[in-house]
């Protein structure tokens, strides 16, 4: 039964697979880097399972040897025997599941961080493609459901069939013959088990991609509610979203009704394998042999026959647990193969180019002499972004870059960045080609202040200093942040997004958090675009002074913003048109001239208007 | 006496008042809960027999009884375990089916109100927060329907039945193999406690954990422009360390939970041994009492600890139910009307069309959930007559989206303030009135359906070919459609996150194909087409004068090119109605803001022509 809803879901996320081969290795691989604790955790697995097979054994032995022969300090001898190995049965169950769950845990980590750290170094043109959400979910659910595998699944797995085994072994020890009869269900019992495994799993897994499907369109449909609305359509939506809420049910019902088959059955299979061993074991314990089959000829001590009965008993849950856990199992195993196939993805610095701590004073100091040499750049193939682009910036110079959206001049940001690299054509910093630089002591060396701010949760010094010390060069930041009428103080925590922020007190924040840099190469990315006039002012009278001497590229929106600077380039579908000082500019009379007729216009509005209240 | 009296009847009531939604949902399936509950009580008379009849077996055994008896204690024992067996599938069948049913229904019945819920609401509301009532809050609500409910049953048949039939067969030893269990329920009460605390510390980290890591993935260009990977590192690296401390806190009670419960019920069994023995060797108790003691014992273990999760499982269903009842409680503020009305000679069918002139009288509106009360509308009156396309224009914030939010009743307006056709919009059916307008907003909202699926949003249960054709045309009418067949699948291609995703002027003529779909006789678009150039934007606006069943038009824009068409202009300024008139008499007063407006997009346009001629000028180059 197909529902309505399945391309809301990513439907491969919900498959699992049978593991390779391959990803089976990798997870023994990783394990043997626990060894201590999946040594301890073992061995108290095997103690545990050992004293929970000795338990009704002994209670046998009471029965025969103190109970029956009223032997009074056998029976505080083998009491107090009990005793203990109830004590050594309890510590290793606790032990051997804190064991894990420590091997868990620190495998995930070690996995978690190999994951961030791939993700530290992977190019931006992987981010481009690539959502946000996949790289958490991967980083997050799978890391989880892998570390379910190891505590809660590996000890109840394998305990449990450690158990079964060994109470296998115990029954056909204490009296074969009795096994034997006692067992003969048994094969029926695995048959069914591994069948309703297989429904089971298909079931959970139903259940699960429907659910999420459910709350996907839920989402969806709350955020465009207003649509919703306006089309008339709710009866639909809500219809829609009804028969998959009746599907959802339904498979979680399927899931209930392979355990309500799975239980009596169970308990069908255990009472008729306690029903023939009190038939057959009793008659041996009594010495009486109904059929006349010689097969049957043995002898049994009541002991024997109650810890047989316990055993038996107690074979059955175990089963069921282990079913149950098989689909942890699974699903662990699934994860763990997205997780490994990450690290095939391709990476823009090895592991130890990202480790340079302190980079700030091994890395070289740029004059700022910028040179590109006819850049090629697009995004998709043929689809040029900057065709042809060459111009040379002296040291200290400041620049000014105009352009429509869509003309390049943020691609030339991210070409300066190595963000990406030139397709054809190169850049040189200094006079060297900047692919000879390394890529963070590069990025290292630029300021770049853009429109929007990317606030991280946290203190305001944090989003200064990038939790790099504390505050580095803290005063001619603080002397800055003064200067520029920043109030607030640097402990302040941010609330969501910064919304205890005005727009201007988050550009003057880009603007410190440039300045801890001391950078040799000033950005500015349309920086003032959301800032009142008051703070545009005091903005730029402080950039004066930090940039003072060192080359500054600026890209302006408000063309006021650059009138003063050495040069300005006019960028148009990825060519330079313009070029030349704001008065040169404006005589020749062309976009540049336009532009700014264009923007005299608006402010004349805008100041003839009053204010939004 | 009497203030107890009434405090027990207020805390009675109280009681009530918070269970209802659990009542309500448990009473809806009484049947399935009766049923459910009866196999349940008979699983567990049931399981009350093996352990006797083992005794009896046992005892046979010993005494040397003649051997038939023997078998028929197997055959008995077989024959309890077959019935058990069938009960046993009765109570998940019966109990656990009508817990789902309750959650589906819980999840139905939110959705449905969810769906009824104004815009207002969703100002308010966060998407995240209301997915976590679907989510979460029902799903607790339905673990206590089904597993909390059945445990809690379970275990008071339990404790009614096991400890009476040990107390049968012998006090002394019932005493003393009862002594420990009493305090499992206490142990499990604390336990579950410091576990849900300590759970909740380890989610509380998770969350910080995740969150960070998006924070860094989202604002990667940063870190990589700072050259902050490894202190971003470190910091995860310190999260994920608590994280292990705060999991392994977790653990440590976690994982000593079962085996503590375990070993009190064992001490009930050394204690058996211990005593038991001796009065089995004494003669006081038979060596088969003994052995069924051995087996209630363990068959207390599990009722003891089911209480205490049950309790904890109810705190939580209580706690969800309320949260979930403040959003059952929340009133639709867009009223239905009690006796509709609607304008003279109009007769509702699928394909009626009102004339569609829209009055707008002395409207002063502030937004619901505007706490403060701002007026965004002050005093405004307007008419615009059938045929007529009348044009808004003011800045953001001015108040021209506010008014024309009202019309399709987004918000409510102030009875008697907005009229369509001579009828106030509050005594309009909803859903008629609606579908008499086609409301586009900048803001674009498609789903992730086909293409298809989007345009012909409004054309539920039509005739597929009828639909097809629609659904073109309006592509065209929206100079979409060679855009959308140039899509991978065309028309079937899927939008949205796993699907293509259209530009930003792409999306906005999707959605004004979708509202065109419809045919509505009053179209609004407010400043629909700002990302759509505007060459192709004059074109659009060309081709809606012809549209077969086009009435009134109503457009909010920036642009004066949007706007010199129209029959009339109104220009707003905080809220209020400043200028109105025509294209060719607005620009006669030159000092008015429209005429200023036309300035500056008379350069912007200059601009926009010269870089059209730039991009001819130029040889646009291949790479060489």
């Amino acid at each position: 039964m197909s529902s309505t809803l399945d391309h809301y879901v990513e439907v491969e996320d919900f498959k699992s697979k049978r593991p390779s081969i391959a990803v089976v290795a990798k997870v023994i691989r990783d394990l043997a880097g626990e060894r201590t604790a999946f040594v301890l955790g073992a061995i108290l697995v095997f103690g545990g399972t050992a004293a929970t097979l000795y338990e009704p054994r002994l209670f046998g032995r009471a029965i025969d040897q103190a109970i029956i022969p009223r032997d009074n300090s056998m029976l505080a001898r083998m009491t107090f025997f009990y005793f203990g190995l109830i004590v050594l049965r309890i510590t290793s169950m606790i032990g051997q599941q804190y064991a894990f769950e420590i091997l868990a845990q620190s495998l995930m980590q070690k996995l978690r961080l190999r994951i961030f750290s791939l993700y530290q170094r992977l190019p931006i043109a992987t981010y481009d493609r690539t959502p946000v959400g996949r790289l958490i979910t991967r980083l997050t659910n799978d890391t989880s459901s892998m570390s379910e595998m190891f505590s809660g699944g590996f000890v109840t797995f394998f305990g449990n069939i450690l158990f079964i085994l060994g109470s296998l072994i115990w029954l056909f020890a204490l009296n074969w013959r009795l096994a034997l009869i006692a067992l003969c269900v048994f094969p029926v019992l695995l048959y069914f088990s591994v069948r309703f495994s297989r429904k089971l799993i298909e079931a959970y897994r139903d259940s699960r991609m429907r659910i999420s499907a459910l709350n996907a369109f839920l989402a969806e449909n709350i955020l465009g509610m207003k649509v919703v609305h306006l089309f008339n359509r709710i009866p639909f939506h809500f219809a829609r979203f009804r028969e998959v809420n009746e599907a959802y049910s339904f498979s979680q019902i399927a899931a209930i009704r392979v355990y309500a088959y799975f239980q009596p059955l169970i308990t069908w299979c255990s009472g008729l394998g306690v029903a023939l061993v009190l038939a057959y074991g009793g008659a041996m314990a009594l010495g009486v042999n109904p059929t006349g089959a010689g097969f049957l000829r043995a002898k049994i001590t009541p002991g024997e026959l109650v810890t047989f009965i316990s055993f038996l008993l107690a074979l059955f849950q175990p089963v069921r647990e282990v079913v149950d856990k098989w689909t942890v199992f699974l699903s662990g195993m699934t994860s763990a193969e997205r997780i490994y196939g990450l690290f095939d993805w391709a990476t823009e610095m090895s592991e130890d180019e990202a480790d340079l701590e302190n980079l700030g004073g091994q890395s070289p100091t740029i004059l700022g002499r910028i040179e590109f040499e006819n850049v090629w750049f697009a995004y998709e193939a043929e689809n040029w972004v900057l065709r042809d682009f060459s111009l040379v910036l002296e040291p200290g110079m400041r620049v000014g870059i105009v352009g429509h959206t869509g003309a390049g001049k943020t691609t030339l940001i991210s070409l300066l960045l190595r963000f990406y690299e030139p397709i054809r054509g190169r850049i040189l910093i200094d006079g060297r080609d900047i692919r000879e630089y390394g890529k963070r002591e590069l990025r290292n060396r630029i300021g770049i202040i853009q429109q929007d701010v990317f606030l991280f949760s946290g203190k305001i010094s944090d989003n200064i200093s990038l939790w790099r010390g504390d505050l580095r060069g803290s005063e001619t930041t603080r002397a800055a942040l003064t200067r520029m009428g920043f109030m607030k103080p640097v402990e302040t925590e941010l609330d969501e997004r910064g919304s205890n922020l005005s727009m201007g007190e988050r550009q003057i924040l880009s603007f410190a958090r440039a300045i801890e840099k001391s950078p040799d190469l000033w950005i500015l990315d349309e920086a003032t675009a959301n800032v009142d006039s008051d703070t545009e002012t005091r903005f730029g009278r402080a950039l004066d002074i930090e940039t003072k001497g060192k080359t500054l590229v600026m890209i302006a929106h408000r063309l006021a913003t650059i009138r003063k600077s050495d040069l300005i380039v006019v960028l148009h579908k990825g060519q330079l048109v313009e070029k030349g000082t704001h008065g040169a500019l404006l005589r020749s009379g062309g976009y540049y001239a336009r532009l700014y007729r264009y923007q005299e216009a608006v402010e004349a509005v805008e100041k003839n208007a009053p204010p939004i209240a | 006496m009497s203030s107890a009296a009434s405090t027990a009847s207020s805390s009675f009531s109280s009681l009530k008042e918070r269970t209802s939604l659990l009542r309500t949902y448990l009473y809806r399936y009484r049947k399935l809960v009766f049923f459910g509950l009866c196999s349940l009580v008979l699983v567990d008379l049931l399981e009350i027999l093996p352990p006797l009849l083992l005794k009896s077996a046992v005892d046979s055994v010993m005494a040397s009884e003649p051997y038939a008896k023997l078998i028929r204690f197997a055959l008995s024992y077989f024959f309890i375990m077959f019935l058990q067996g069938f009960c046993r599938w009765g109570w998940r069948i019966f109990l656990i089916r009508s817990s789902m049913l309750a959650g589906r229904d819980l999840r139905g019945d939110f959705a449905e109100k969810l769906f009824g819920l104004p815009a207002s609401f969703y100002d308010k509301n966060r998407v995240g927060e209301l997915m976590s009532l679907a989510n979460s809050d029902v799903e607790s609500v339905r673990q206590f329907l089904g597993p909390g409910l059945l445990t809690f049953a379970d275990s008071l048949f339990y404790m009614a039945t096991v400890p009476v039939a040990m107390y049968l067969l012998s006090p002394r030893l019932a005493f003393i193999a009862l002594l420990p269990i009493p305090l499992i329920p206490f142990l499990v009460w604390k336990l579950e406690g410091a576990i849900h605390d300590r759970y909740k510390a380890s989610q509380d980290q998770f969350s910080e954990l995740s969150a960070m890591a998006q924070e860094n993935l989202n604002g990667i260009r940063i870190v990589k422009a700072y050259a902050r990977e490894q202190t971003q590192y470190t910091r995860f690296r310190k999260l994920g360390e608590e994280y292990i401390r705060r999991n392994l806190r977790l653990s440590r009670v976690q994982s000593s939970f079962g085996p503590l419960m375990d070993f009190f019920a064992s001490f009930g069994i050394v204690g058996l041994i211990w005593f038991g023995g001796r009065y089995v060797g004494a003669g006081v108790v038979t060596l088969g009492t003994f052995v069924a003691f051995q087996r209630y014992i363990q068959k207390m273990i599990w009722p003891m600890v089911a209480l205490g999760f049950a309790a904890s499982s109810y705190q939580r269903a209580l706690a969800s139910s309320a949260r979930l009842k403040n959003v059952f409680r929340q009133n639709s503020n867009i009223s239905v009307a009690s006796d509709p009305v609607l304008p003279a000679g109009f007769v509702p069918s699928p394909r009626a069309r009102t004339a569609g002139r829209i009055e707008i009288r002395n409207l002063s509106f502030s937004f619901p959930a505007d706490e403060t009360n701002r007026l965004v509308l002050k005093n405004v009156s307007l008419t615009v007559e059938p045929g007529m396309r009348a044009a808004f224009v003011g800045r953001i914030g001015s108040g021209k989206s506010a008014l024309l939010s009202l019309i399709p009743r987004i918000y409510p307006a102030p009875a008697g303030t907005v009229f369509v056709d001579g009828v106030p919009v509050e005594a309009w059916p909803i859903d008629i009135l609606r579908s008499q307008i086609g409301f586009v907003s900048q803001e674009v909202f498609l789903f992730s359906e086909s293409v298809y699926e989007n345009i012909g949003f409004a054309l539920h249960g039509w005739d597929p070919k009828e639909k097809e054709s629609v659904i073109h045309a309006a592509a065209f009418s929206a100079s979409v459609a060679n855009e959308i067949r140039g899509l991978p699948r065309g028309f079937t291609t899927l939008l949205g996150e796993r699907g293509v995703n259209l530009s930003g002027g792409q999306k906005q003529r999707v959605s004004l194909a979708r509202a065109l779909a419809a045919a509505p006789p009053i179209l609004i678009l407010d400043d629909a087409l700002s990302a759509v150039d505007v060459k192709t934007e004059e074109g659009i606006l060309r081709g809606l004068r012809e549209r077969a069943s086009r009435n009134t038009e109503l457009v909010a824009a920036h642009r004066i090119s949007t706007v010199k068409e129209a029959d009339r202009i109104f220009v707003f300024e905080q809220g209020e109605i400043v200028e109105a008139g025509t294209h060719s008499e607005l620009i006669l007063k030159k000092s008015g803001i429209y005429s200023q407006f036309h300035e500056e997009q008379r350069l912007k346009e200059d601009l926009e022509s010269y870089m059209d001629a730039l991009d001819q000028k130029l040889e646009v180059r291949g790479a060489p």
